[in-house]
C-alpha cells in the first residue's frame, strides 16, 4: 500500500518534452534508484510524484493516493529532499526541524522531542541552536533529509541527495538511507551516480531523455552487458599496441570493443567465457612476450550498463538536455 | 537510529489532511511567526529600513517645510507627512516579493508546498506578517512626527484610521510585489522590477505639492494615481475634510471611495495573479 506507482508520465514545458511516457514501480518498504544523467528527467518526475508539478499525461500514485486528485493526503504522507537542500538560512537547526513537524501538523512539545531525536541521530547536536546560515553542505544535507523525516514519512523522495556533498558526507548520508530502508521506509532515490545506485538501490531504473530505459537489480543491470571485462596492466606502457592486437585475435573482437587508457597502460575486453578466457589471455599473451603487470575478471559496473545503453556515459553533462534543474529556470518552468 | 522511521497509520494521514479553519489559522500563524522571526533576524535589514523613511521624513518637514512654509493655511509638515508615510509604506511593500523571491531561490516555497498545509498559509502567513511589519514601521513614523512637530487635526479616531489605511495600501502593494516575487524569482530582479514603476508614480501625484502646481500634463496622470488616492484619504484623516478640500481640491468621501475602489482592484487583481503563480508553482 506505501509504495508508489507511476504510469505514462508525460510532462511538457513548452515544445520541450521533459518526460515522454515515465512508468515505474516502487515496491513498499523498497528502496527504488532513479538513474539518469542530467537532464534525463529525474527531477521533473519526483516533483509530478511530490505534487509540486502537474503531469500532462499519465498518472501516479503515492502510498495509494494519487497525486493530482488527492495532493493533500499525498503530501500528508512523504518526505521530500530536493536538489538544493530547503531549509531556512536564519532559523537554527532545531527551529527548522521544529517548524516542518509543526507545518505537518504534529503538536509542539512532540515536534520538539522529535527534533532533538532527529538532531541527535543526524549528529547535528552541537551545531542544533545556530542559524543554518553557519552550517556546512554536508550538514545543510543531513538537517534538509532529517527535515524530511520530522513527520515519519510513509515515502521518502530524495532528489539527487550527494550531489555536492564530499566523500565523508556522501559516506554518512548513504548510512542514514540505508538504515531509513532497513525501518521500513518506502524510498524513491535519484542519482548521476551509478556506485551510488549500485550500493544503496534494492531495483534501479534507468532514465534518459524522459524515459525509462532499462529496469533491474544491479546484477541484472549488469548481465544485460553480456559476460565479464577482462582487464589487464601491461608492465611496459609500449606493449599496449600488442596487448590489444593479441586480445582482439584471440577473442576475435573488433578493436573498438577494447577500451585502452594508455596513460595507465591498462586494457579492457569484454569475454564470455570467464576463467577460460583469463587463462587462453595469458597463454597467448605470453606466446607474445607482452609483459603483464595485473590481470583479472571483472564483472561489468553500471557505468558499463549505462555505456552501452545509452552510448554515453552517466556522468556527462548534456548541456543542451538540461532540464529545468537551475534554480531561476526550475521557478520559471514549475 | 532507532527511531528514524515510525510506521504510518493511514487514518491518521486522512486525518491530517482535512483542514477545518483552526489548522488554516495554525498554518498561517506558524508561516507569519516564521516570517517574523526572519525579519527580526536581519538586524541590519530592520535598523535599515526604518531608518530610511525616518530620514527622509526629516528631510522632507525640515528641508522642505523651512523653504515651503505653509500650503493653504496648513504648515507643510502637515501636508507633507501623510505623503512621506504612503511613500514608505509603498516602498517598505517590496519587502514581501523580496521575501517570497527568496523562499523560492532557497527551495523554501517547495518546502512548504510538499507538506500538507492549507494552500493558502504561505501567502497569507506572508500578508500577516508583513502587516505587523508595515504597522509597527507607521507606528514608529507617526512618533518620530510628533517629534518634528507634526499634528493631527481631525481626532484620534481619525488619527488611528489614518494609520489603518496606510498599512492597508502597503498590504495592497504587497500583493503585487508578491506577485512581482513569484514571477521573478530571484531578490534583486524583484527589487528592481518593483522600484521602476513604483518611484515615478509616488512623484505624479498629490504627495509633495498640490496637482495644480504640477506640470499640466501630469495633471491628469497625477489625479488618477492610486498613490493620490491613497495619499488624499490619509491626508483628509489627518487634517480633517475642510483642510483637504482647500489643499487638494476634492472631498474626503471622494477620496475615501477612490481609494477603496483603487485598494479593491489592485488586491483582487494581483492576489489572483499571485496565488495562480504559487500554485503552478
Amino acid at each position: 500500500m506505501n509504495g508508489v506507482v507511476a504510469e505514462g508520465l508525460v510532462k511538457r514545458f513548452g515544445n520541450f518534452t521533459a518526460l515522454k511516457g515515465v512508468d515505474f514501480e516502487v515496491p513498499e518498504a523498497s528502496l527504488v534508484g532513479l538513474l539518469g544523467p542530467n537532464g534525463a528527467g529525474k527531477t521533473t518526475t519526483i516533483r509530478i510524484l511530490t505534487t509540486l508539478l502537474q503531469p500532462d499525461g499519465g498518472h501516479a500514485t503515492v502510498a495509494g493516493f494519487d497525486v493530482v486528485r488527492e495532493p493533500q493526503l499525498v503530501r500528508s504522507v512523504i518526505g521530500l529532499t530536493g536538489q538544493f537542500a530547503a531549509i531556512d538560512e536564519d532559523l537554527t537547526g532545531r527551529e527548522n526541524l521544529i517548524l516542518v513537524g509543526r507545518l505537518g501538523r504534529m503538536r509542539k512539545a512532540r515536534a520538539r522531542e522529535r527534533a532533538a531525536q532527529l538532531l541527535e541521530s543526524f549528529g547535528l547536536v552541537e551545531a542544533a541552536d545556530r542559524p543554518l546560515r553557519t552550517y556546512s553542505g554536508g550538514m545543510r544535507r543531513r538537517a534538509d533529509v532529517a527535515a524530511s523525516l520530522m513527520v515519519a514519512p510513509a515515502v521518502l523522495f530524495l532528489d539527487e541527495p550527494t550531489t555536492g556533498l564530499d566523500p565523508r558526507s556522501r559516506l554518512g548520508l548513504w548510512e542514514v538511507i540505508s538504515e531509513l530502508k532497513q525501518q521500513g521506509t518506502t524510498i524513491v532515490l535519484t542519482t548521476q551516480y551509478l556506485e551510488e545506485a549500485d550500493q544503496l538501490c534494492d531495483t534501479i531504473s534507468v532514465i534518459d531523455v524522459g524515459q525509462i530505459i532499462a529496469e533491474g537489480t544491479a546484477d541484472e543491470l549488469k548481465s544485460m552487458v553480456g559476460g565479464d571485462m577482462l582487464e589487464l596492466t601491461v608492465a611496459d606502457r609500449t606493449a599496449v599496441d600488442k596487448a590489444v592486437a593479441t586480445l582482439t585475435q584471440t577473442f576475435g573482437l573488433s578493436p573498438s570493443d577494447v577500451t585502452v587508457d594508455r596513460e595507465l597502460g591498462t586494457v579492457a575486453a569484454p569475454v564470455t567465457t570467464g576463467a577460460d578466457a583469463l587463462v587462453a589471455a595469458v597463454r597467448a599473451l605470453d606466446a607474445e612476450d607482452v609483459p603483464i603487470a595485473d590481470m583479472g575478471l571483472r564483472r561489468p559496473s553500471l557505468d558499463d550498463v549505462f555505456l552501452s545503453l545509452t552510448g554515453h556515459m552517466a556522468e556527462e553533462s548534456r548541456i543542451e538536455r538540461a532540464e529545468p534543474g537551475g534554480r531561476r529556470r526550475r521557478v520559471r518552468m514549475g | 537510529m532507532a527511531t528514524i522511521a515510525a510506521p504510518l497509520d493511514v487514518t491518521t494521514a486522512t486525518e491530517r489532511a482535512a483542514l477545518p479553519l483552526t489548522r488554516v489559522a495554525r498554518d498561517i500563524g506558524l508561516v507569519a511567526g516564521r516570517n517574523l522571526r526572519k525579519t527580526i533576524r536581519n538586524t541590519g535589514l530592520i535598523v535599515f529600513s526604518t531608518l530610511q523613511p525616518l530620514m527622509q521624513l526629516v528631510l522632507f518637514v525640515e528641508v522642505f517645510g523651512a523653504v515651503i512654509g505653509t500650503k493653504a493655511g496648513v504648515p507643510y509638515k502637515d501636508f507633507v507627512v501623510p505623503a512621506v508615510l504612503v511613500q514608505t509604506m509603498t516602498f517598505s511593500s517590496m519587502g514581501s516579493g523580496v521575501g517570497i523571491a527568496n523562499d523560492l531561490q532557497t527551495g523554501m516555497i517547495d518546502r512548504f508546498r510538499s507538506l500538507p498545509i492549507a494552500r493558502s498559509a504561505f501567502l497569507v502567513g506572508r500578508t500577516m506578517s508583513d502587516s505587523l511589519r508595515l504597522g509597527i514601521q507607521a507606528l514608529l513614523l507617526v512618533a518620530m512626527s510628533f517629534v518634528l512637530g507634526f499634528s493631527f487635526h481631525n481626532g484620534f479616531a481619525a488619527a488611528v484610521a489614518m494609520v489603518v489605511v496606510i498599512v492597508l495600501f502597503g498590504l495592497a502593494l504587497a500583493t503585487f510585489s508578491a506577485w512581482v516575487g513569484l514571477t521573478v524569482g530571484d531578490p534583486e530582479t524583484v527589487q528592481a522590477a518593483v522600484f521602476v514603476p513604483l518611484l515615478p508614480l509616488v512623484f505624479t501625484s498629490s504627495a509633495f505639492a498640490p496637482i495644480s502646481s504640477l506640470p499640466g500634463w501630469m495633471q491628469p496622470i497625477a489625479r488618477v494615481s492610486p498613490i493620490t488616492a491613497a495619499i488624499d484619504f490619509a491626508r483628509g484623516l489627518a487634517l480633517g475634510d475642510r483642510t483637504l478640500q482647500r489643499v487638494s481640491d476634492i472631498h474626503l468621501s471622494t477620496a475615501a471611495w477612490h481609494f477603496g475602489l483603487w485598494w479593491a482592484a489592485i488586491v483582487v487583481v494581483f492576489t489572483t495573479l499571485a496565488v495562480r503563480r504559487y500554485r503552478k508553482g
